[in-house]
């Protein structure tokens, strides 16, 4: 091939270039985009939608019927404490998606004020962090203002909810709701129009609410992208002590891992990904592995691990022996992230 | 019509100005914030060295969310650029991140032109010069630093 005539060889190279590294790398997002859309973003628990429902475990168990035994065994296990599956879509952003779902049903359904007031002191903190790290303002400060007035559009609704006036937000006139948001000041690109679809949806149903703001529509990418931000941000702030557990998994420098593994959408999430994200938030995080690893001889278990993080964590101070109970449970299965609901 | 895409470039725009990184300049076209047209000076001390390379970004609305599209309108000689001037660079594909300005592209692409990846040639004579015959690729890459001064 070196010997080839210039032009001969470069007619050969023309070829060549036609399948270039870009057209690899566009076929496989392609495939992989096509597997994705399989799955809705976040499955709908109520409504048959692309056939993902939030199924009763049993569903899963079906998945595997002629697969590991191990499996089977564990999924009957788990259906001694969960009830029920929520599937969220393979595109590589499953951890924080689910993450973002799980924590807003939590404080919807928990209807903790003070959680809501804590965990925007704790978004606060991650902007400060950003900043402290060289991160320009502007190429992060949208995707924070949008989390915020999410956070305060929640507690919003818990407030509502909690006088029972349910009813009366679906008597609240349009222009009464611009008055509100506007007061609220919202981000730069968030439509009045978005949130006004919201609060429609949430008189439905909590989870439609949810639903709705991950949907890719509304801005399903910008609350991902926000998460990568904080987790990035905190990954680099305690780079000495993430530093181990980058080098565990690839051997680049936490810089670099931050860069290629973090921020860009799209990367899978690890043990790394979701300490950093706990620990920057203070969300408590129950991850229960369904693997093929049978741990011990007194037979088969499922494996869990909880993210306690460091921080202040609100029921901290009323007892030290006082066993934290994570917001949020997870189900792993190698490469992929979905919530899982306990009875 | 303002969307948040044309407001974040505004932003975009007026860091360029007011921090212009060295050997970059770029603006958005007149009538039209979505497309930017572009010059990056060849770093000093290189066979790059005083070449002016032309190119273009086109915004899309789902900016920054994702890359916009970049090209050398300029004639190039490099490993990781393609006949047509589209840039293989990681962080306009694959890894891109919203944490990415227009400054930190350009830059980027600035360092790449020093800095190839022979290991994702979309040139691949320039590749293989690159790493067999070092000679004779800044022989090339001089010319079109010349070719870069006369062209439109």
């Amino acid at each position: 091939m070196q010997n080839h005539e210039e032009s001969g060889a470069s007619c050969e190279f023309e070829d060549w270039g036609n399948f270039g590294d870009e057209d690899i790398m566009n076929q496989q997002s392609e495939i992989r985009a096509e597997e994705a859309q399989k799955v809705p973003f976040v499955a709908d628990k109520f409504q048959k939608r692309c056939g993902a429902v939030p199924e009763p475990l049993s569903a899963l168990a079906s998945e595997y019927q002629s697969g590991s035994p191990i499996l089977l065994e564990k999924i009957k296990m788990l259906g001694e404490q969960y009830a029920a599956i929520r599937r969220t879509r393979g595109d590589g952003n499953c951890f924080f998606r689910s993450f973002m779902f799980s924590y807003l049903e939590y404080i919807l359904e928990s209807q903790d004020r003070a959680e809501v007031d804590r965990v925007k002191a704790n978004v606060e903190e991650c902007r400060k962090t950003l900043q402290s790290l060289g991160y320009a303002d502007f190429t992060f400060e949208d995707f924070f203002a949008l989390i915020v007035v999410t956070i305060i559009f929640s507690k919003f609704v818990i407030d509502l909810s909690l006088a029972s006036e349910l009813a009366f937000l679906g008597s609240y006139s349009l222009g009464s709701w611009k008055a509100f948001f506007k007061e609220m000041n919202p981000p730069l690109g968030v439509e009045i129009s978005q949130y006004l679809t919201m609060v429609s949806e949430f008189i439905n149903l909590n989870a439609s609410f949810c639903i709705h703001i991950l949907s890719p529509d509304t801005f399903g990418w910008s609350v991902v992208m926000f998460f990568r931000f904080v987790a990035s941000g905190e990954i680099r702030k305690r780079s000495e002590f993430f530093e181990p557990f980058v080098l565990g998994l690839t051997n680049a420098t936490v810089e670099q891992f931050c860069k290629s593994s973090v921020e860009p959408m799209g990367e899978e999430s690890d043990h790394v990904h979701i300490t950093a994200l706990s620990d920057a938030l203070s969300v408590p995080i129950r991850v229960v592995y369904l693997d093929r690893s049978s741990c011990d001889t007194a037979g088969v278990s499922v494996n869990h691990h909880d993210f306690i993080p460091s921080g202040n964590l609100p029921k901290a101070a009323s007892g030290s022996t006082e066993v934290i109970s994570p917001f949020i449970t997870l189900l792993y299965r190698p490469g992929h992230y979905d919530i899982l609901y306990p009875k | 019509m303002s969307t948040p895409a044309r407001k974040r470039l505004m932003r975009d725009f007026k860091r360029l100005q007011q921090d212009p990184p060295a050997g970059i300049s770029g603006a958005p076209q007149d009538n039209n914030i979505m497309l930017w047209n572009a010059v990056i000076f060849g770093p000093d001390d290189t066979p790059w060295d005083g070449g002016t390379f032309k190119l273009t970004l086109q915004f899309m609305e789902d900016y920054p969310n994702k890359p916009p599209t970049v090209r050398f309108v300029s004639r190039m000689f490099h490993p990781n650029i393609y006949a047509d001037g589209s840039i293989c660079l990681d962080i306009l594909q694959n890894q891109w991140s919203p944490i990415y300005d227009v400054a930190a592209i350009l830059t980027s692409i600035q360092s790449l032109l020093c800095d190839p990846n022979p290991n994702s040639p979309a040139n691949s004579e320039a590749a293989r010069m690159f790493s067999e015959n070092k000679r004779e690729y800044n022989r090339r890459v001089r010319e079109i630093v010349e070719q870069s001064w006369t062209a439109d």
